[in-house]
């Protein structure tokens, strides 16, 4: 390569703690990340977020070492780990299945990487049994391993990862092996964990509720590529693309085509009518129309500045925190699926009528997959 | 008439155990035999014959020699197999079943072809140094136990923990050393016994290599046994059982006999 | 198309993750490749080159004196049948024996199962001495025979074709017995008391249920005795010796003694198809029984 664009500071501030450059990733024939940006401040804690096979957790080994990239940079604190071996990045991971040392006891296991260093016999007695604390484990330091409760594993994967003092700690799904109650007490002892400490992290996960409850910002990943990277409100709120309207949170969409534009503001043809939107389209684009449940009201009186969407209830599934409508067009016929939020008092007769309103500015509008145009 | 066949089939399995077991046992009654054949039974008792081993002088050195290539043989198997097999499991190669099976292969060959065909080898390149000449024999010969033992075994180690190894500051072959080993240890152990009774015993691939000097115990053995039969060998024969069977008790204890015999 | 898309996330289909990361680390495979490279496949293949060498070029001579020569065809067909009448019997004996080891439980079947493991680990040349000391005129078999008065004197056991027979059985039974009873343990009881419930007879549930389920126990039992038998050296040599010449026999005569290599090697390939296609047979016949087991 004759040129390699370093991740240009922005002007006047200091440069993010991690920065990844420009990073490809493939293997063989098939690119799993492809060009990818990503800085993240000290102290913060960031969720790639995606499906499976998006690449987040090959960029996780990227960072880790564990693989090395076909093209980019890597910058830790100002180091360059680019062609740093694993060993020596400094770099803490706690692995889905959390990968503890069956053959060694839990202090062995969280003294691993500090023997590893060199450290004289009391350091390491004096760290481990703080680690320990610092998790709430200490009266297992002398069990076995597979003797714990997967919390309890997990507890010890993290104690082993942080008693390093890691420049950075990675996180692989850490929670998927949990069942989902204890899911939730960890994600929040975690996160005060990692908080107290002042550690940066870097979380891997494919569920959304946990992104959304642990992060300072999410990446939502999708093909290799970061879709979007902003703080969880600013996710939901306004996704900058359809996959990730569609991957964080529920909406209603309808496809349509652009018949004007003007203002700031697009007219869309749906099967529904005509949407307004605040977007710029060219007329004529074949684009989606989208809200999100907790902005539509139902039979409320329409007016301008709302977008209404005529129909017949053919059938209501409550769903707990969200219900979902399936509506048949009335000039169409088409099905359409609404989530909102909670039922009007009295609840929806199935076969009633609806008159399903939101305001113009919380409509959103993105351009059609090129397959699902109509 | 499904219970007389049950009844029918325990009395076969109890023949067949005495049968089995018969050649082995029989030795040992002999090896006290204060008489010079084999007559059954035997009358009195005696420990001439195992006194006798000590002038036997060729068994010694027979003894000895095995000793030497089972367990220099199964070590390089174990090294070099090992590493191979991870390398399989992990995908760092291509074709890894392929590989698999090649390394596995030599169990398909007859001992005998397998001898002839290294002995020509040998002749061809000018090998005449029969203690490496049996060495690198003995290596083909056990390679194969050692791959299926720590292939079966690398299937149910996890290699995040040599990622985690990595992580806390161990280089990759620190890592394997420090995580792997201890973690596929009964692997190990039970590949090993086997490819060094494998190894131990072997002839077919052994009696082409083998020159005066550099003579295994199954050869020397089997020679005493045409030359001059007495009970000397039975006496060599009970301390080899009896080994055998501490070995396999150790091994037990290790790993369990089946997981050992899973064929 | 209406142009109404669902409200649920979209389901991207995952992409397969390739096994393959190449890098350094496949390196890790090479020193134990390039030895079995130079060990044993390159003399395998000078032993496959060699059988075709004369004195000025290619020559098939070996395998014409070998196949072509009725004595040696002689060899090739005894040594055939006898490793057909020691797989016979040890399938005939093992099975059962198999069937009931299976069928035991607990202590007892540990116990049972490490008699027929051990002989497994016990030196073949141990065990050889241990068999021609029980043929002996004056030994077990005949103290037993002469006690139980099955027979008034002694019987010739030593170097005949039944010693050599009973003698390969002993050796090579366990290798029929491991893979049946793993097999066999595996039978689900609950087959047999379907097949009890639809009617069916103790000798129709065996012959319509257990035969068919533990055949790739009987396939994979009776290949390697057949084959470890074909090629066997050590049993036969002590039992009988030259009385019955086996193509072992032959091989390692033409190279110990007599050093006609083109002789030896010719006869070593024929070993080593006969070999490959026990190896082949088995394997084929395996992966059709599954395909038609559907497992």
């Amino acid at each position: 390569m004759t040129s390699v664009a370093r991740p240009a500071p922005a002007s006047g501030r200091p440069p993010a703690y991690l920065q990844v450059a420009q990073l490809t990733k493939r293997f063989g024939s098939a690119t799993v990340l492809h060009d990818l940006n990503l800085t993240v401040e000290k102290g913060e804690f960031v969720s790639l977020l995606g499906p499976s096979g998006c690449g987040k957790t090959t960029l996780l080994r990227l960072i880790a070492g564990l693989m090395r990239p076909e093209t980019g940079r890597i910058v830790i604190a100002d180091r360059e780990l680019t062609r740093v071996p694993a060993h020596k990045r400094q770099v803490g991971v706690v692995f889905q299945n959390y990968a503890l040392f069956p053959h060694l006891t839990v202090a062995e296991n969280v003294a691993f990487g500090l023997t590893n260093q060199r450290r004289s016999r009391d350091e390491i007695k004096r760290r481990v049994g703080e680690a320990l604390q610092l998790v709430r484990m200490a009266p297992f330091a002398d069990r076995s391993v597979s003797a714990l409760s997967g919390g309890q594993q997990q507890r010890i994967a993290v104690a082993r990862a942080i008693v390093v003092e890691p420049a950075i700690l990675l996180l692989d799904e850490p929670f998927s092996a949990l069942d989902r109650k204890l899911r939730e007490t960890m994600q929040i002892e975690l996160r005060h964990i990692l908080r107290d400490l002042g550690i940066t992290s870097i979380f891997v996960t494919h569920d959304q509720d946990e992104a959304l409850v642990m992060s300072d910002r999410i990446a939502v990943m999708n093909e290799g590529q970061i879709e979007h990277l902003g703080t969880p409100a600013d996710i939901y709120t306004s996704p900058k693309s359809l996959f990730v309207l569609e991957f964080v949170g529920l909406s209603t969409r309808l496809g349509g085509t652009v018949v004007s534009s003007h203002g700031g503001e697009v007219e869309v043809e749906t099967a529904f009518g005509r949407m307004r939107a605040p977007a710029q389209f060219r007329p004529g684009s074949p684009v989606v129309v989208a809200v999100r449940p907790e902005a539509i009201s139902i039979g409320e009186s329409e007016g301008d500045g709302r977008n209404v969407v005529r129909a017949r209830l053919t059938d209501v599934v409550y769903l707990g925190a969200k219900t979902q409508l399936h509506l048949r067009g009335e000039r169409s016929g088409d099905l359409i699926q609404a989530e909102i939020a909670r039922l009007p008092p009295g609840g929806l007769p199935s076969g009633s009528e609806l008159a399903l309103t939101w305001r113009v500015e919380d409509t959103m509008v993105f351009p059609a997959p090129a397959s699902a145009a109509s | 008439m499904a219970t007389a066949a049950r009844i029918l089939s325990a009395i076969i399995l109890a023949l067949v155990l005495i049968f089995l077991i018969m050649p082995i046992a029989i030795v040992i009654p002999i090896s006290f035999s204060p008489s010079t054949i084999f007559s059954f039974p035997p009358t009195g008792f005696s420990l001439r014959w195992y006194e006798n081993i000590r002038n036997a002088d060729g068994i010694l050195r027979a003894l000895w020699l095995s000793t030497q290539i089972a367990g220099l043989s199964t070590a390089i198997s174990l090294l070099l197999g090992t590493l191979c097999a991870i390398a399989i499991v992990r995908g760092f190669i291509p074709g890894g079943r392929l590989v698999a099976t090649f390394m596995t292969s030599p169990l398909m060959i007859p001992g005998l072809v397998l001898g002839i065909a290294m002995l020509q080898a040998a002749r061809e390149i000018g090998l005449r140094d029969g203690y490496a000449a049996l060495l690198l024999a003995h290596v083909v010969v056990t390679m194969p136990f050692i791959m299926r033992t720590v292939l079966a075994s690398l299937a149910l180690f996890d290699f995040a923990m040599v990622d985690a190894a990595r992580m806390l500051g161990c280089s990759y072959p620190a890592a394997l050393w420090r995580v792997l080993v201890p973690n596929i240890l009964p692997g190990f152990v039970s590949g090993a016994l086997f490819a060094f009774i494998v190894s131990f015993d072997n002839y077919p691939v052994s009696i082409f290599l083998v020159d005066v000097r550099t003579k295994t115990l199954p050869i020397q053995l089997l020679n005493q046994l045409e030359m001059s039969p007495d009970p000397t060998l039975a006496a060599v024969a009970t301390i080899m059982v009896v080994l055998t069977i501490l070995a396999l008790l150790v091994c037990d204890r290790l790993v369990g006999l089946k997981r050992m015999a899973a064929v | 198309m209406s142009g109404v898309l669902s409200g649920a996330p979209a389901a991207r289909p995952a992409r397969s993750r390739l096994r393959f990361e190449g890098d350094m680390r496949g390196l890790m495979a090479l020193p134990a490749l390039l030895f079995m490279g130079i060990v044993f496949a390159l003399p395998l293949g000078l032993l496959l080159a060699k059988s075709v060498q004369g004195a000025d070029g290619l020559t098939l001579n070996g395998y014409a004196r070998v196949l072509g020569d009725a004595y040696y065809r002689g060899v090739i067909w005894d040594s055939l049948t006898l490793a057909f009448r020691v797989t016979l019997i040890s399938l005939l004996v093992g099975y059962p024996a198999a069937y009931a080891l299976a069928r035991t439980g607990g202590v007892m079947q540990v116990l049972l199962f490490s008699l027929v493991f051990l002989p497994l680990t016990v030196s073949i040349i141990v065990k050889t001495f241990g068999l021609t000391i029980m043929f002996r005129r004056e030994g077990i078999l005949n103290w037993l025979l002469i006690n139980t008065g099955l027979t008034d004197g002694p019987i010739r056991f030593v170097f005949t074709e039944m010693s050599l027979v009973i003698g390969m059985v002993n050796v090579f039974l366990p290798f029929m017995i491991l893979p049946l009873y793993s097999v066999i343990r595996m039978l689900d009881g609950r087959y047999l008391d379907a097949a009890a419930t639809l009617g069916a007879g103790p000798f129709t549930t065996f012959r319509r249920v257990v035969l068919p389920l533990t055949m790739p126990g009987i396939v994979a039992g009776s290949s390697i005795v057949f084959a470890i038998s074909v090629a066997a050296y050590v049993t036969p040599g002590l039992l009988i010796g030259e009385r019955y010449m086996t193509m072992s026999m032959v091989m390692a005569k033409a190279f110990l003694n007599f050093r006609d290599y083109q002789l030896g090697s010719a006869m070593a390939c024929v070993m080593l198809v006969i070999a490959l296609s026990i190896v082949f047979a088995s394997s084929f016949l395996t992966r059709s029984l599954e395909q038609r087991g559907g497992r």
